[in-house]
């Protein structure tokens, strides 16, 4: 009797599922957004955390509003480590298991790049935040986007401020991964192609190597102007700190490929040896804000007692485009959100819009921050008051 | 790249001072495994544990004037942990009658190893941390180096020095030396050799964490800091042959010397290859390494 009772349950509970209540069930069920970003080594961390705080304002924001086609969004994050193998896992992971309709928050080029392969074959659109590697969407993938600055005018970015400084002999020092790489080629071929007469020295290194001092001997003997330092994350402050011990620094002026001196730790890590230090920005907090960008500078200040960078400006605005292109494409379906990206203008934290057009080479899909140089002129300045050395295009 | 004798001097020298660094890890390694014939995969993590407890004594406690007590103080806490965790996960090993020894020992060396490496994270997050130094860049030569550096090279030299003087001269070395010789003999001497694996054990990954120590000011203080680390020790135990403690400090020396020579002359990139080359050299040449004794099966 007992037994009749539970198949008879059973079957009722069988109907009721076929005659449409997982359906209703699953319209209240949140759209995913994956966020896949490094948040341990040897993965860039401090990106990785920014990026991430960024989408979870962003996506409280756009819960904020309603949600999107009458759902909530939900974040699903994930950790990169930095790490190809680890990063398209999680990709995976997402788009099968978690149905997620949109995944960003990369940060190390490699890792975008090795997703991109698995993402034009399972077909959900992917960001790259925070990624400058040509290839990330040279490629011409449907499916990639990107919201960073790629090589070219990166490079453009340093060697126009050697050039205002009529700086002659270059030393880059550069990392073997996608990024170091693109980055040390885009910049001996800008010299080349725009015949800028600079001596440039070019030294590789594994990203794992734990002493630069014999490099640093290669570059001290070369007697550079100034130098590029293309390392990610501990090889970036190993530069610095090396650099110091053989004498490079002060007298040489160093420039850094991103923002990392932007970071809250670069001071501790660094004291007295990160004065003088330059570095590549794509945002100063003298930078004009969209509303949108000061609605969120307000909450990230109030929330984290600290101004925003440009890894949690991009995390915040990559959440708020999806959101954006899926209301327009009224779809979560990838194919009309990619349309929707592809055709549509949106507002970020910049007062440029976004828009990633069906452009050539890796400018497909591809919006571009302003970029500038800022550099360090006192100790523990923030970029909000570090000096603005250089800005491409003016 | 550049060519001249002042930078050949440079090299040579740099390759040197990161040698004896890298020897002191090396040590670790290949005492442990002498005494507990375990191979300990988690010591990096005891590298990393080191590096930690001296940025926080330096940064919040001692300052930075007062680095080398806090050096001692990270060997004294790791071997500390050593002491706690030896009887808890290698002594199983042998007090209880087991097959595949050294299986047992991969998997829970390794479990110790991903353990301590999450706990960092969770309780240190992911970031870069360094010690304050207030030591003024010394000339060796031709050569400019880090303070830090020059005192951990001369620590490194006076640690390895005070060990020697330890497993040569103290009764507590006669022991150690008489187990990683024959166990058993020395247990039916009725010397309680359990005890002498905890020291052992302890003794070694106190080294690691001295190295963290030495090395956290210019190498930095972060969860996986030990990995790259522990690579190069066991590429010198095989270099300078498993057990022997002048193959640790030769082998240190030469992998040093191979890896600044080949990054500053031949080709940047491969810095860390050439390390393998020469442990691929060194296994066709004499398979037991440079100092290594041929195994007695029985």
């Amino acid at each position: 009797m007992q037994r009749r009772g539970v198949l008879g349950a059973a079957s009722l509970l069988a109907v009721l599922v076929t005659l449409g209540f997982a359906p209703a069930r699953a319209q209240q069920e949140p759209i995913v957004f994956g966020l896949i970003t490094p948040l341990s080594p040897p993965g860039e961390t401090a990106l990785g955390q920014l990026a991430k705080r960024g989408a979870e304002l962003g996506v409280d924001y756009i819960n904020e509003k309603g949600g999107v086609l009458g759902r909530k969004v939900a974040l699903s994050v994930h950790d990169s480590a930095g790490k190809n193998e680890q990063g398209v896992a999680a990709y995976r992971r997402l788009v099968s298991s978690e149905k997620a309709v949109a995944v960003f928050g990369f940060i190390h080029s490699g890792v975008n790049i090795a997703v991109n392969e698995v993402a034009k074959e399972m077909g959900v659109p992917t960001m790259g935040t925070q990624t400058g590697a040509s290839d990330v969407t040279a490629k011409k993938y449907d499916i990639a986007f990107r919201t960073h600055a790629v090589d070219a005018p990166r490079a453009a970015a340093w060697l126009g401020w050697i050039q205002k400084n009529k700086w002659k002999r270059i030393s880059v020092i550069a990392e073997t991964t996608d990024y170091g790489i693109g980055l040390a080629k885009e910049t001996e071929k800008q010299n080349k192609d725009k015949n800028l007469g600079l001596e440039i020295q070019t030294i590789m290194f594994d990203r794992t190597t734990t002493d630069l001092l014999p490099q640093l001997l290669q570059v001290k003997a070369f007697k550079p102007d100034a130098i590029v330092n293309i390392g990610v994350g501990q090889p970036l402050d190993l530069i610095i700190t090396q650099a110091h011990t053989t004498g490079l620094l002060p007298g040489a002026q160093m420039v850094t490929s991103y923002d990392a001196p932007a970071r809250p730790q670069f001071w501790q890590l660094h004291g007295d040896k990160g004065v003088g230090i330059n570095f590549i920005a794509f945002y100063s907090p003298k930078s004009e804000l969209s509303d949108l960008g000061k609605e969120f500078a307000k909450r990230y200040q109030a929330k984290f007692n600290e101004p925003p960078v440009y890894a949690a400006l991009n995390g915040f605005a990559n959440a708020i485009v999806f959101a954006e292109a899926i209301k327009t494409a009224n779809s979560t379906e990838p194919k009309a959100m990619i349309k929707a990206l592809e055709e549509g203008s949106f507002t970020g934290w910049s007062t440029s819009p976004l828009t990633f057009p069906r452009a050539e080479g890796p400018l497909w899909h591809n919006w571009s921050p302003p970029l500038m140089v800022l550099r360090y002129a006192t100790k523990d300045q923030t970029p909000a008051t570090a000096e603005v050395a250089y800005v491409l295009g003016q | 790249m550049i060519f001249s004798t002042e930078l050949l001097v440079q090299t040579v020298l740099s390759g040197l001072m990161v040698g004896v660094l890298y020897a002191l890890m090396a040590l670790g390694i290949t005492f442990i495994y002498s005494i507990v014939k375990t191979i300990n995969w988690a010591m990096g993590e005891f590298y990393m544990i080191g590096s930690y407890i001296q940025f926080v004594a330096v940064h919040y406690v001692l300052g930075a004037r007062w680095w080398w007590l806090a050096a001692i103080i990270s060997a004294a806490g790791t071997f500390l942990i050593g002491l706690i965790l030896e009887p808890i996960l290698i002594k199983p090993m042998y007090a209880r009658p087991m097959q595949r020894r050294d299986d047992y020992a991969t998997v829970v060396t390794i479990a110790l190893l991903l353990l301590l490496r999450s706990l960092a994270v969770a309780l240190g997050g992911p970031n870069q941390y360094r010690p304050e130094s207030d030591l003024p860049v010394v000339w060796i030569g031709p050569l400019p180096q880090e303070g830090a550096r020059v005192a951990a090279f001369v620590c490194a030299l006076l640690a390895l020095g005070i060990f020697w003087v330890v497993i040569k001269k103290t009764w507590v070395g006669l022991a150690l030396r008489a187990a990683a010789q024959n166990r058993l003999a020395v247990q039916t001497s009725g010397v309680d050799v359990y005890r002498l694996d905890a020291i052992a054990f302890a003794i070694g990954v106190a080294l690691a964490g001295l190295s963290g120590a030495l090395l956290a000011p210019l190498f930095m203080v972060f969860p996986t800091n030990g990995a790259v680390t522990t690579v190069k020790g066991f590429e010198i135990i095989v270099i300078g042959g498993l057990g022997s403690i002048p193959g640790a400090l030769i082998g240190g020396l030469l992998l040093g010397l191979v890896e600044s020579l080949g990054a500053a002359f031949v080709s940047s990139p491969y810095q860390n290859v050439y390390g393998f080359l020469l442990v691929i050299l060194v296994l066709i040449i004499r398979p037991n390494g440079l100092f290594g004794e041929r195994g007695r099966e029985a």
